[in-house]
């Protein structure tokens, strides 16, 4: 359980709010490429952070990500014309470059200045891996770029997507790092979807539903690691990485491409959940690439237009109680990503923490949310940079291994959790 | 159009209707210190106000008289208390090991938390600067036992967790 306080500081993420300022020290994704494909091209909304924005690449090519509303009577630049290097308002015809920078007032003289004096707020906006990652915080505190392994292998390698959730970044990211609910939940799925089947390690989870934990801090965050049996007295380990805030990864099966998330705050009520897949050493095959289109793994199919998952809480997630009994499915919802938000949807918009009972095999939740804690005090009230910045954190990945009983997985998997470029994922 | 019974109830008005009714009882949490490092640490949190959890050290093989599990807990005001008891009556124990420090008696509440099916939770807590050596033989040591092994490098993070476990 958290104390009602200790709920609220880890839930809001609003400007001036100490989890915001933390969340607004790390680049963040925010869109995907395919979402402002070329020059001149619609611009797109972006909540985040509980800040409203909007998008658009130049004439130039150029990314800008401004304050949505015109400074002058507040009319949203959704409905922009975007041309000749910059967004121009419909309603007066005010413009603004990609810096927030306002370069026409079309109603007062040019030699007036007076365009120069209008700015609207902007956040640096830059493109790699498919993404289209912000940084929020302050110029003088800017983090290295983005190097999480999804992000820099070449592009035939990887596939990213992202779906509308409508709760709360932190109950969702938790999702992420609790490994014990995959032989629940999931279980249905491990030897069915094509992302996930044909795994020897899948046996493992089939077979032991009570594994043990073993939570190590690392510079950046956390390792969790989960411990099944495995034969001769051996131990199946799971270790998930959690880099802070809200960077996650699913442990491999097999040779399927390795999977992880972003959990990133829209609001305090909505979150953007980022699901990634790739595959260090190859390229994704056709059909790996089509069903992840097609929503499986960890990916969701799409209401027609939008990034909001077909089955969804309008429609009840279209749960089929039939499957339920018949065991086809656990909860009765069909897909991995949608069986996790579904559940995490029905928490509420905010989980109320302070009723929860939480057990012993909880403790890498408890540990997460102590350090986001500590972290986003230090940053408020001693003006220190969180972890989870550098490079070093961000070189990353999940991994699967069999380790005889007496060795630890932290050192003996030490290497199979570095992201290494050419070198394939460590995996059962 | 007619929301969904499942868009309904998960909006933030909705939630004013979740039953605020306690959902549970107080629980124990049996927190027991496995050496001298981890005695001083649980001594300071034992301080603090607690729902019911029990502080405790663990005797050496040699303080205890060998196997004698009548005799294997100290309470902090220095009282010997029954291993077998506390135990059969912890919905969850909780034990503390300094980086390095002899964990041996964990064999011991292990064997008891098996046969009365709690779950075992350890804590390393490393102390200021100190070799990972130190912390990798406490992780040995407790790895065979603990459903749960964590590495606490904060003292805080012991009382985040009791807290988080309503002990």
């Amino acid at each position: 359980m958290l104390k009602k306080e200790q709920n609220e500081l880890v839930t809001q993420t609003g400007p001036g709010t100490p989890m915001g300022e933390l969340f607004r020290s790390y680049w963040m994704p925010i869109l995907l490429s395919e979402e402002l494909p070329e020059n001149d091209c619609p611009p797109v909304r972006v909540k985040v952070l509980s800040e409203r924005l909007i998008a658009f690449r130049d004439s130039e090519g150029k990314l800008g990500l401004i304050d949505e509303f015109c400074a002058h009577r507040g009319v949203s630049l959704w409905f922009g014309r975007n041309e000749e290097c910059g967004l121009r308002c419909p309603y007066h015809g005010w413009k603004f470059d990609t810096s927030g920078q306002c370069v026409d007032v079309p109603s007062e003289p040019a030699e007036s200045g007076y365009a120069k004096k209008v700015k609207l707020k902007a956040y640096p906006l830059l493109e790699k891996g498919g993404v289209l990652w912000t940084y929020m915080g302050p110029t003088e505190s800017t983090p290295p770029e983005p190097e999480w392994e999804f992000a820099t292998v070449p592009l035939n390698q990887s596939f990213t997507s992202k779906r509308l959730q409508d709760n709360n970044w932190l109950q969702a990211m938790e999702g992420g790092i609790d490994s014990s609910h995959v032989s629940f939940l999931h279980r249905g799925d491990l030897n069915n979807d094509p992302l996930f089947k044909g795994a020897a390690g899948n046996k493992y989870n089939l077979s032991d539903s009570k594994p043990v934990f073993e939570v190590v801090e690392a510079p950046g965050g956390l390792f969790i690691g989960a411990r099944r049996n495995a034969e001769d007295g051996k131990f199946y380990w799971r270790i998930t990485p959690w880099v802070m805030p809200c960077f996650t990864m699913v442990p491999p099966r097999g040779d399927h491409p390795i999977h992880g998330h972003f959990w990133v705050p829209m609001d305090d009520e909505t979150c953007m959940a980022w699901s990634f897949d790739y595959h260090p050493t190859r390229p994704l095959s056709d059909n790996e690439r089509q069903a992840m289109k097609d929503g499986k793994g960890i990916h969701v199919r799409y209401v027609p237009g939008t990034y909001r998952p077909l089955a969804n809480k309008d429609n009840d997630y279209l749960i089929d109680r039939e499957a339920q009994k018949a065991g086809r499915t656990y909860s009765g919802v069909e897909g991995i990503g949608m069986q996790d938000a579904s559940l995490q949807e029905s928490m509420g918009p905010i989980c109320d923490r302070t009723k929860e009972n939480l057990v012993g095999t909880d403790n890498g939740i408890i540990m997460a949310r102590h350090r986001l804690m500590r972290a986003a005090k230090a940053l408020a009230d001693k003006g220190e940079l969180p972890p989870g910045r550098t490079v070093e954190d961000m070189k990353v990945r999940s991994a699967a291994v069999i380790l005889p009983p007496d060795q630890p997985y932290k050192d003996a998997a030490k290497e199979a959790l570095i992201a290494k470029v050419g070198v394939k994922q460590t995996s059962v | 159009m007619l929301l969904s019974e499942s868009a309904r109830v998960t909006t933030a008005q909705e939630a004013r209707f979740r039953i605020q009714t306690p959902n549970s009882k107080p629980r124990a949490v049996k927190v027991i210190a496995l050496d001298s490092e981890a005695a001083r640490l649980v001594d300071e949190i034992s301080k603090q106000p607690w729902n019911g959890a029990a502080f405790f050290k663990s005797l050496s093989f040699e303080q205890s008289g060998g196997d004698n599990v009548k005799a294997w807990l100290n309470d902090l005001a220095g009282h010997t208390s029954d291993l077998v008891g506390e135990i059969a009556n912890a919905d969850c124990v909780v034990v503390i090991a300094g980086a390095g420090e002899d964990a041996a008696s964990v064999s011991v509440i292990a064997e008891l938390c098996t046969q009365y099916h709690k779950t075992l939770v350890a804590l390393v807590v490393p102390q200021g600067s100190y070799e990972q050596d130190t912390v990798d033989r406490s992780l040995k040591a407790l790895r065979p036992y603990a459903k749960m092994l964590v590495i606490a490098h904060e003292r805080d993070y012991i009382e985040a967790m009791l807290t988080a476990l309503r002990a």
